[in-house]
């Protein structure tokens, strides 16, 4: 017969391993929703800070994710990295360059832009924006006549496009730059969608998106900075209460010098070759994020990049004439030099004044 | 402390082996497992536990001071001494009260040793951050250390065994 | 040898483990089950993406000066118990230092040439501040 210690030594024995497997599971499952994990990174690419704020289950591999493909993006499209494809393009003397396809496409819809907006954005701009020395920090004033040959190169009849082959006429030069941020917005919106994100917002630079709601389940809140104070990010002229939504802002106050008491901003207008001088200090276009819908081609992101540059230099009435009869589905704030906030229909359930902002607000339909 | 020949010879052998368990340790790497910085076997505390009940706890003590002060020196980062520190003293001031139980066998010491070295390395990373983040590890560390520390009980439970009948620590 | 110890396990080691156990799970409650927005306000700064130095704002007694340098450039941050600011930088934009103060949870400072982010993290969310500013 077995004595009593043997029976005690395996009773303890089973407490220990029972108690040990609790330990494992109490402790090793995760803390709480979630839900509720978040990752927060920022990114300098893209000339550009971008700020990653992902909730969920994958929300760090989500974040690193969105990050990798930045600066993907970034080397792929920048127009002054020499192993990128835009610097080959723009370096190739006339001579056709085959680009990859996502390069390919991105140009078609940068036509398909420029001819909606009449041309007002245009990727072929570049050698302009470079002799006012916005690419290079080196500002100057170029001469008239100097400005006058180089919007001979600009217009996108200089791109010749057969599938993703692509010429460049001589002395015509393209920059992605005003679309580039926003094909990223519609990539890390590919991204969030892939890991399951239940809400996020990625902002890139002017380029916002809002991905689902807030961990309260109230819209984002998204404010669009005072276009008349530069500096500060947190005075705002706006806020806007968003879900599932990019919105994109264009101003001249996001880049600009000053010669001889005058401001020169970076907003070029193609059509004269000057900083564009329409009564508008910022343009803001909003438009759904639809979940159902993202393939991860340029997409509702690219067009609020591209159409807010369009629409900054078109002006008030143009720009609104435009949101008329465009046929998308967007949404306009246009902030104006004389100190009005313009907001469209669409948007008005959606924003707020800033109290003591000197602003006044209008909705127009 | 008054050390003979025969005890100091010992001391450094141990502090030896625990230099080498802890370069051990490396190829064991289970952050991978359990993605925790700072989590690890914890196989240098065998010498600890072997040496507090072979020789004391004087000695034990003098072993493991050597351990972390050599160990910070050879990774050539001091900073990693005020966690090895914290960690080891606290371990070692555990398992001291635990082994005055008679009761206890050396598996309960073991685990309380762990349980015990990553709260003072938790301590030790709150103290050095100034920020109380790493708390959110604790509980999973400890549940870990249930782990480790029945692993080094064991390991120093065969250890006892094989040793019982030499006279090494005879004297 | 001095005394070896007993050399398998018992019922009294069960209670050591217990004991370890009950701590976890107390440990566990105490910093998970409380709420969640009771970090205190941190100060986040990174360099070239790598994140440099966390600062619990609350930790300081004073004004603390930080001088970073990076890529070229030095900046020299001030960091206090009630915000942080660039006090001065050799950048060419200088976009930092005209930031200004900042003090609330997500707010950041950026010095795009150095390429460092300062981001204040934790704290005391102001339910009514946006989320993100389009800037």
């Amino acid at each position: 017969m077995r004595g009593t210690v043997y029976y005690m030594k395996r009773f303890a024995g089973l407490i220990l391993a029972a108690a040990m497997l609790c330990g494992l599971c109490g402790c090793g499952g995760a803390p709480a929703d979630p839900d509720k994990a978040q990752e927060s990174i920022q990114v300098i690419a893209m000339d550009t800070v971008m700020i990653f704020s992902v909730y969920g289950e994958k929300s760090t591999h989500a974040a690193y994710a969105a990050e990798d493909e930045m600066r993907r993006l970034e080397d792929l499209l920048s127009r002054t990295d020499e192993e990128s494809q835009i610097f080959a393009l723009n370096s190739a003397g006339g001579q056709p360059v085959t680009v990859d396809s996502e390069v390919s496409r991105l140009l078609n819809t940068s036509g398909m832009y420029s001819d909606v907006t009449g041309g007002a954005f245009d990727i072929t701009i570049a050698p302009v924006v470079s002799a006012w020395g916005f690419t290079t920090d080196s500002y100057q004033v170029p001469a008239r006549a100097d400005l006058e040959e180089l919007l001979t190169h600009v217009g996108m009849e200089h791109v010749h496009q057969s599938g993703d082959s692509v010429r460049l006429d001589q002395g015509t030069q393209i920059d992605l730059g005003g679309i580039a941020k926003g094909y990223a917005s519609d990539r890390v919106a590919q991204i969030f969608a892939e890991n399951n994100i239940p809400r996020a917002t990625a902002a890139l630079g002017g380029n916002v998106l809002a991905w689902g709601d807030r961990p309260d389940e109230t819209p984002w809140r998204v404010g669009i900075q005072d276009p008349k104070v530069p500096d500060d990010r947190n005075t705002l002229a706006c806020l806007l209460h968003l879900t599932d939504a990019f919105a994109v802002t264009s101003g001249g106050y996001q880049r600009y010098f000053e010669e001889d008491g005058k401001t020169y901003q970076h907003i070029i207008d193609p059509a004269t070759g000057y900083p564009a001088d329409s009564g508008l200090t910022s343009v803001t276009v909003v438009a759904d994020c639809d979940r159902e819908s993202l393939d991860g081609l340029p997409g509702a992101g690219t067009m609020c990049d591209a159409l807010s540059t369009a629409l900054y230099v078109m002006g008030e009435d143009e720009a609104l004439d435009f949101w008329r009869n465009c046929g998308l589905d967007i949404d306009l704030v246009l902030v104006t030099a004389d100190d009005r906030v313009v907001v469209t229909a669409g948007l008005a359930d959606a924003y707020e004044a800033i109290e003591g902002s000197g602003y006044t607000y209008e909705v127009v339909s | 402390m008054k050390l003979t020949t025969k005890q100091l010879t010992l001391c450094a052998v141990l502090t030896a082996m625990a230099l080498a368990l802890s370069y051990l340790e490396n190829f064991f790497p289970l952050s991978l497992a359990i993605p925790i910085p700072g989590i690890k076997l914890g196989l240098a505390n065998i010498v600890t536990v072997f040496a507090l009940y072979a020789l004391g706890p004087g000695q034990a003590l003098l072993i493991l001071l050597a351990r972390c002060f050599l160990g910070a020196v050879f990774a050539g980062n001091m900073n990693a001494l005020i966690f090895s520190l914290l960690g080891g003293v606290t371990a070692m001031l555990v398992m001291i009260g635990l082994s005055r139980l008679r009761k206890l066998s050396v598996y309960g010491v073991s685990v309380g040793g762990a349980a015990a070295h990553n709260c003072g390395q938790v301590a030790a990373a709150v103290l050095t951050l100034g920020n109380t983040a790493p708390l959110y590890y604790l509980p999973v560390l400890l549940g870990v250390s249930l782990f480790t520390g029945a692993l080094t009980g064991l390991i120093s439970a065969c250890l006892f065994r094989a040793l019982a009948h030499t006279d090494l620590m005879k004297g | 040898m001095k005394s070896s110890p007993k050399l398998r396990p018992c019922g009294w080691d069960a209670l050591v483990v217990l004991l370890v156990l009950l701590l976890a799970v107390g440990c566990g409650a105490a910093v998970w089950g409380g709420n969640e927005a009771t970090h205190d306000l941190t100060a986040v700064i990174s360099v070239d993406g790598e994140t440099a130095e966390t600062v619990a704002l609350s930790s300081l007694s004073g004004p603390e000066e930080r001088t970073l340098t990076a890529n070229g450039y030095t900046l020299h941050l001030v960091l206090s118990p009630e915000e942080v600011y660039m006090e001065a930088a050799d950048c060419p934009t200088q976009d930092c230092v005209h930031t200004g103060h900042i003090s609330r949870s997500g707010q950041s400072i950026v010095c795009l040439p150095a390429r460092v982010i300062v981001r204040l993290e934790g704290g005391q969310k102001d339910e009514s501040a946006p989320d993100v500013v389009i800037g």
